[in-house]
């Protein structure tokens, strides 16, 4: 994203969040943490924007509010999903009255034919307002993303290695005489 | 003439119905036809109690009625008056409560949206929290309704956004106004605001609101998905600033139900808790305070001094705002509060008394914030009663009320607490009451600390039987907070009902706005505590010409 | 005159902005940050997928691949701890960690796939291979039996016996 690597203004777009995301927001520019001194401004309308930090689980009843507000949002644009709700819905991810998050969203975006802009994510619950300042600056493209998905798969040998020896338990304890394959039968009680 | 003591109090009640006393809860059952109206007036305004919520349950499957309790609170007798109304499910219409007690308004309204009993004679019988697009006869409250059933979205937002595209919002003249997109949709605790003022030139002449935005159905999943040891973190996020206050009320409510014993330390626990939640809550709306008079530099002020109580709670806990220290019957192990974070907690608030000291008596004492503030956005003693409004807002019109000392929870029990009352109603003596508050809250921290005693920090609960009724109050730091619930089946609720204060307090706000000037209305709306961030964006119906046109206070405060 | 001794204090007391990027944050001990599942002590037993309030953490257990996956996605996750908390092996925990910013929801999953173990009876998976070997080590000699097989053969098998004691 180089067009962000200047100064990023930013609109705080909530959605229906707790309040706990938007104050630490605040807090991100209040005298401590002091997001200012790194180019970001919160600004008032969707009009000046460069980015949205977007909070809450979206609600129904805020989801046209959201949409307008997001289309205001002039091109090229960024949205920050800031804290749980917005990242993934949060505790009321799968709530009658909730669209789940940004991609509940963006679901009802595409939708609508509307493409969804370029997003990143800042979990937490709600995040510090270090995290937030970090994901402003991981958008802009001057830190290093440090989160990264992780897998493990057992392995397959040994795993199978394993439920053999305990098979073998089993026909020690259990006397089965017919093969294991056999035994593996529905209602196997029969075959001893 | 008031009766004496309970038993007096149980027979003059006998002429409205029949009340059965379940401990602290009096309910009152088989209301005679004809005699609510004279129940709830005596209830709210001859015996020195008042009105505190209504709750809508169906209760179809255990007794086949819904039901409709009113829930009073008797602070001389010390009882929860329960005011029993079934409500017949084929023809499911009660008597409205709202002509005599004004406060019912909204309680009345939400359980005609989402339990479906119509109120007789309700003065505005409009929907108030389902969305426009949500529809009629579906109602989520109901047990044949399941929690994760997504209604399908209207045609309403693909042609709300079609009809009015992005760039004309901003012109000035046409009725679209009242719908732009930095609206009101974002947050107050669970009740975000959207005023329509009426002015005549500067003078407001009258408000009107619209608002809960931010309705996520927490009472439906706390039902349908969570245990109860999973509901105090749920519980704990309806609001993202006084948290706490709302899962220790629902424990405290479980605990009501079940008569779990709570371990003293565990209540200590919770008490200091709760109070450093009060002083980063009071250090947030001091600050938005001073923003909206136009003193930025007290705002940053406060908002530096509040970073250490948050560095603080961090310490404890482990987070600056979600402090998760809540399970039924106490507090859990790893949140107690050990030798070195005593001594931590009482460096740091020793710290912060004095550096807030330095600041604050200059910052309240200056003219300029007393010429805004003196006479402005006044609430008299009665119309305080009329909305039944809490907390430091009641105390601030000279209603002397805090659930920490009438009715004391936690460990509130075991020490005084200081509470600063005003008789001027008006918004500078609001900003007194919470800086008296902030300093009583440090002291009573450092009582609690001297005396935090051995003992468990959780009780034993296996077992939480069925059908049981539980009220559990807390004094957040805008007013009584008041959790229902009613135990089920399979560790789950059957009915869990929070009410935070700003319901109530809300409801006042147009009284205050009448006859003001449109400048001070936002500092006006902002002096209940409402959450600040709602008070940036109201629309403005100009009467003579019947332009509307809206008004943002913008900058920093919410940030739209 | 109020005005300016409050900025006198001001300046008295300097500089309060922490440096952040440029220079670690120092967080207290106690913080409740990223949850990380140790994949080696996992057992995939599922005891934090029913404790977890947000659904952060699921299961699901593929027959295909005879694989089970426990996916937890920190996007949803409010690090309550409950988690931590009922680890039967300790293998969940919080971290520390709180700058978890990421480009794409892609990055914010941790999936752990452990091989599902059939019941030498009936075929069926039921649970995982690492959780019975873990069992079966832990459980006296005698009592081993009873845990190789699935709880629906379990219970067929003490129908079986019970039947030759009566007769």
């Amino acid at each position: 994203m180089k067009l962000y690597r200047r100064s990023l203004w930013v609109f705080h777009l909530n959605s229906g969040s707790c309040n706990g995301c938007d104050i630490e927001i605040l807090n991100a520019l209040a005298p401590r943490q002091d997001a200012e001194r790194l180019g970001v401004k919160l600004v008032g309308s969707p009009r000046h924007a460069d980015a949205i930090l977007f909070t809450g689980p979206v609600t129904r009843e805020a989801l046209p509010s959201v949409v307008r507000a997001i289309q205001a949002v002039p091109e090229p644009k960024i949205v920050l999903a800031v804290g749980a709700c917005a990242c993934g819905g949060g505790i009321w991810h799968d709530s009658y009255c909730v669209l789940g998050g940004i991609q509940g969203l963006y679901r009802v975006l595409k939708s609508m034919g509307i493409t969804p802009p370029k997003t990143f994510f800042v979990p937490g619950c709600p995040p510090k307002p270090e995290a937030i300042i970090q994901g402003i600056l991981l958008a802009r493209g001057l830190v290093r993303q440090k989160q990264v998905r992780s897998e493990y798969y057992e392995e397959q040998a040994l795993a199978e290695k394993a439920e053999v020896d305990l098979h073998r338990l089993f026909h020690k304890y259990f006397w089965v005489r017919v093969p294991p394959e056999a035994a593996r039968v529905k209602y196997g009680v029969a075959y001893y | 003439m008031r009766p004496r003591n309970k038993c007096e109090l149980m027979t003059n009640l006998r002429r409205f119905g029949e009340p059965r006393l379940r401990g602290k809860y009096l309910f009152i059952s088989r209301i005679k036809s004809g005699r609510l109206k004279d129940l709830v007036d005596y209830l709210h305004w001859r015996l020195g109690g008042y009105y505190s919520t209504s709750i809508g349950v169906d209760e179809r499957p255990l007794d086949g009625y819904f039901h409709v309790y009113h829930v009073f609170v008797l602070e001389k007798y010390g009882v929860y008056v329960l005011v029993d109304l079934p409500a017949n499910p084929g023809h499911p219409v009660v008597e409205s409560i709202t002509p005599i007690v004004p406060a019912a308004n909204w309680a009345e309204r939400e359980i005609m949206d989402f339990i479906g009993i119509k109120f007789r004679a309700h003065p505005e019988p409009h929907r108030l929290i389902l969305p426009d697009d949500w529809p009629d006869n579906v109602y989520p409250l109901r047990k044949d309704f399941p929690y994760d059933e997504k209604l399908p979205t209207s045609d309403k937002i693909a042609k709300l956004v079609r009809e009015s595209p992005s760039d004309t919002w901003i012109a000035e003249d046409s009725e679209d106004h009242t719908a732009i997109p930095v609206g009101p949709y974002h947050p107050a605790l669970h009740e975000p605001e959207y005023f329509e003022l009426f002015v005549e030139g500067e003078k407001i002449v009258d408000a009107r609101y619209k608002g809960f935005m931010v309705h996520r159905g927490i009472e439906k999943i706390a039902e349908s998905r969570l245990t109860y040891n999973q509901v105090p973190f749920i519980a704990e996020r309806i609001c993202g600033i006084c948290g706490f206050t709302h899962s220790t009320a629902y424990c405290q409510a479980v605990e009501e139900a079940a008569r779990i014993d709570v371990p003293e330390r565990a209540e200590y626990i919770r008490s200091i808790l709760l109070e450093i939640e009060r002083i980063h809550s009071h250090f947030l709306w001091m600050g938005v305070a001073f923003h909206l008079l136009g003193y930025d530099t007290g705002f940053m002020i406060m908002w530096r001094l509040r970073e250490s109580i948050m560095d603080l709670a961090e310490k404890l806990t482990g987070s600056r705002k979600m402090y998760g220290a809540n399970i039924v019957g106490g507090i859990r192990d790893k949140w107690d509060i050990k030798e070195e974070k005593v001594a931590l907690i009482n460096d740091t608030l020793g710290k912060i008394r004095e550096e807030y000291l330095k600041y604050v008596p200059k910052i309240i004492s200056m003219e300029e914030i007393k010429k805004r503030t003196r006479g402005v956005g006044i609430l008299s003693r009665s119309d305080a009663r009329k909305y039944s409004v809490l907390g430091p807002h009641a105390r601030a019109s000279g209603i002397n009320t805090d659930v920490r000392r009438y009715r004391p929870y936690a460990a509130y029990k075991y020490v005084d607490v200081e509470i600063p009352v005003e008789d001027d109603g008006d918004i500078y003596a609001r900003i007194i009451i919470r800086h008296e508050e902030i300093i009583a809250s440090i002291d009573l921290i450092h009582r609690l600390l001297d005396n935090i005693p051995r003992t468990h920090l959780h009780a034993d609960t296996d077992y939480i039987p069925e059908r049981r009724y539980g009220i559990g109050c807390t004094e957040a730091p805008r007013g009584e907070d008041l959790h229902f619930v009613i135990t089920g089946k399979d560790n789950k609720l059957y009915r869990w009902r929070p009410r935070a204060p700003t319901y109530n307090n809300l409801l006042s706000v147009p009284t205050m706005l009448r006859g003001e000037h449109l400048a001070d209305a936002p500092i006006i709306i902002a002096s209940i505590d409402p959450c600040f961030s709602c008070t940036d964006h109201i629309v403005v119906v100009d009467l003579r010409s019947g332009r509307r046109r809206p008004l943002r206070t913008g900058g920093l405060v919410g940030g739209r | 005159m109020n005005r300016i001794k409050v900025l006198l204090e001001n300046l008295r007391k300097g500089v309060v902005t922490e440096q952040y990027p440029f220079r670690p944050l120092r967080v207290p001990e106690r913080l409740r940050g990223k949850p990380v599942i140790d994949p080696d002590k996992c057992a995939g037993c599922g005891a934090c997928v029913n404790v977890c309030p947000p659904n952060a953490l699921t299961m699901r257990d593929d027959k295909h691949s005879s694989m089970r996956f426990i996916v937890l996605f920190i996007g949803r996750c409010i690090y309550c701890g409950k988690c931590e908390e009922t680890c039967p092996f300790g293998a969940i925990r919080l971290t520390k960690e709180f700058e978890l910013a990421a480009e794409s929801r892609e990055d914010l999953y941790q999936v752990v796939g452990l091989r599902l173990y059939h019941c030498p009876m009936c075929g069926e998976p039921f649970t995982t291979v690492r959780l019975i070997k873990r069992i079966v080590e832990a459980l006296p000699e005698e009592q081993r039996a009873a845990a190789i097989i699935c709880p629906r053969c379990r219970e067929s098998v003490t129908a079986h016996y019970r039947s030759y004691a009566r007769r």
